[in-house]
């Protein structure tokens, strides 16, 4: 084997080093930011953009449909409708706690399965639940239906005019 | 010269079966120490064990077998559930009725299922059996911090592999434990709803969930699963195999270890002399060096001699009780219990109480007194402690003992915590009633 470059061996050396710094430095920066990289675009493919079950906002009929004063469980969406005189409101039957449905009970709502209970508006009166129940904004369609957004969180008590 | 020839066909002929076999099995049945050792390292499976093994670690009384019963009690689980994929669907339209067909027209489906079900149940509670064990012996200690690391996680995977199981029936225990329980991981700081969302795919569980908990169930977790197992396994030889009391090991220590601190890679030639039926064909004259680098306690071949013995067949044989033990039990048990399934899932109605699986009643228990406490914060604790357990106590005191006087403390503080939750799990299971109220089981 040929030595190259046997001159001036103590010159090349730094800067032969320093390259390979920057290059393994380079490289590094290069594998590990990739396998990051790999590993959020995997959190984001298994993050559905679109869900094939219950759409979070859809109508539940008239305002007719809800005469003064009801009080409608509608377990399929998990809400109950709220009307109070021309004003209409949705409240979340999910109970905070851990999720069961919570039936309407005298006065306001009660989990049956760990006994939390709550007052008409939601607001916690008993039981292991730790917050009340959320409201869910309610609107009038065009076309005279009502819909209930549960992406869309509003404040306890706060009511649709029809 | 021709007869010769004829001679030797003819026996090449008759020698195909024996020739075939020993292309498989390298060795005869082994009855010198020579062949006891090549047996135990010409073979695929037995290549996992050491040629010896020390006596210590061959004392029932010692380990109860309780990690190589977990391993069992997977490798059944494994073949009942590639058998029961077969016949399931993970659909929410089909999955209960599967369960019916199992119980009803697949041939020894119910059989499978209930093996499935209760190898299961005693997985999670062997392997935390398991961990009581290594704790309680103080086998945590350096040079093996890290595999009791990774037996953490295993235990953990070990739960969460029951549970996206739990899921796959789809009748209403299945669908309020699954609800109860991923409600629990919402109460996670900052990620617990997306936790949530990613595990159900979903805001509530449904057909998303029940396809995802089947990924995770038969595909995802038994990988990360087998993938740990084998690091475990194989980090039990490199740590020196099962901690054994120092004593013993003092005892045997007068061989010299190359004047180099135990901390230090060594270099260890270790000559196996064939000195036993040298000459002859199955025993050629040869010695074999091992060349290896081994860390910490070194594993001794010479030194300890007196107090080791033969893997063959004095570890396999142990093994084979232990594998004969956990499946005839598994079978006894599936032959007299079914397991349970409840009506299909009614997403209106849950029952009263709904419970989550047994081994989550501990947490259930406490999740109804605090909703983020119960559920996260004191298990994120827990587990934390755990990790860190054998890098706060190095102490090498009472190592490979049962209840030693000097680990006093330790295992004091781990009872208390073991009891603790085994007392919230059967309070969960027996003393809460409807509306998670105190009831007497009597």
């Amino acid at each position: 084997m040929m030595i190259k470059n046997p001159a001036k061996p103590d010159d090349s050396g730094p800067t032969d080093m320093s390259r390979r710094r920057l290059l393994s430095w380079l490289s590094g920066v290069g594998l590990f930011g990739s396998a990051i990289i790999a590993v959020f675009s995997n959190l984001i493919f298994i993050k559905p953009r679109a869900t094939y079950g219950q759409p979070n906002r859809f109508a539940i009929g008239k305002p007719e449909d809800f005469p003064a004063g009801a009080r409608i469980s509608l377990d399929t969406r998990r809400i109950c409708i709220v009307r109070e005189g021309d004003k209409v409101g949705a409240i979340s039957t999910t109970c905070t706690h851990l999720g069961c449905i919570v039936g309407v009970s005298e006065t306001g709502f009660a989990c049956p399965c760990h006994g939390s209970h709550y007052d008409q508006d939601g607001i916690v009166t008993g039981g292991p639940a730790p917050r009340a129940l959320p409201w869910y904004q309610v609107t009038l369609a065009p076309n005279g239906d009502l819909y209930v957004d549960k992406d869309n969180e509003v404040e306890a008590g706060t009511y649709l005019k029809v | 010269m021709s007869t010769q020839t004829v001679v030797r066909s003819q026996k090449g002929w008759l020698a195909v079966p024996q020739n075939v076999w020993r292309s498989i099995f390298r060795n005869p049945l082994p009855n010198s120490d020579y062949g006891r050792s090549s047996t135990s390292f010409s073979n695929f499976f037995l290549h996992l064990h050491p040629v010896k093994v020390h006596r210590h670690s061959l004392k029932a009384t010692y380990t109860w077998g309780l990690g190589l019963m977990a391993s069992f009690l997977f490798l059944i689980l494994v073949v009942t559930g590639i058998l029961l994929m077969f016949y399931y669907v993970p659909s929410t339209t089909q999955a209960y009725d599967r369960m019916l067909d199992l119980r009803g027209t697949v041939a020894f489906g119910i059989f499978l299922r209930n093996m499935h079900r209760w190898s299961a149940h005693a997985m999670v509670a062997v392997v935390f059996l398991h961990m009581c064990r290594v704790f309680l012996t103080g086998a945590y200690k350096p040079p093996r911090e890290f595999n009791w690391v990774i037996g953490v996680f295993l235990f953990l995977i070990t739960l969460f592999l029951s549970f996206t199981g739990y899921l796959l029936p789809w009748d209403q225990l299945a669908f309020w434990a699954i609800t109860v329980g991923t409600s629990i991981a919402g109460y996670a700081p900052v990620v617990g709803k997306d936790v949530r969302f990613l595990l159900l795919g979903d805001s509530t569980v449904g057909q998303e969930a029940l396809l995802r908990f089947y990924v995770l169930h038969v595909a995802v977790l038994p990988a990360v699963l087998i993938g740990l197992v084998t690091i475990h396994f194989w980090r039990i030889r490199k740590d020196g195999g099962l901690a054994r009391p120092a004593e013993e090991e003092e005892a045997a220590s007068t061989a010299p270890t190359q004047g180099l601190p135990a901390t230090t890679p060594a270099t260890m030639a270790v000559a196996l002399a064939a000195a036993a039926g040298a000459g002859d064909a199955t025993h050629p004259r040869r010695s074999f060096g091992i060349q290896g680098l081994i860390r910490g306690p070194l594993v001794k071949v010479g030194s300890i001699e007196d107090r080791t013995l033969f893997s063959w067949p004095n570890l396999f044989q142990a093994e084979l009780l232990v594998f004969v033990i956990s499946v005839a039990a598994i079978l006894v048990v599936s032959l007299f219990f079914n397991a349970p399934l409840e009506e299909p899932v009614n997403v209106m109605h849950p029952p009263n109480p709904a419970k989550a699986p047994w081994y989550f009643l501990g947490l259930q228990e406490q999740v109804s007194y605090s909703a983020f406490w119960g559920g996260v914060g004191i298990p994120t604790i827990e587990v934390l402690l755990l990790l860190l357990v054998p890098y706060i106590d190095r102490k090498q005191l009472g190592v490979g003992r049962w209840f030693s006087r000097q680990r006093l403390l330790a295992n004091t503080v781990f009872m208390t915590f073991a009891v603790i939750n085994v007392v919230l799990v059967v309070i969960g299971t027996f003393f809460r009633g409807a509306n998670w109220e105190f009831v007497s089981p009597w």
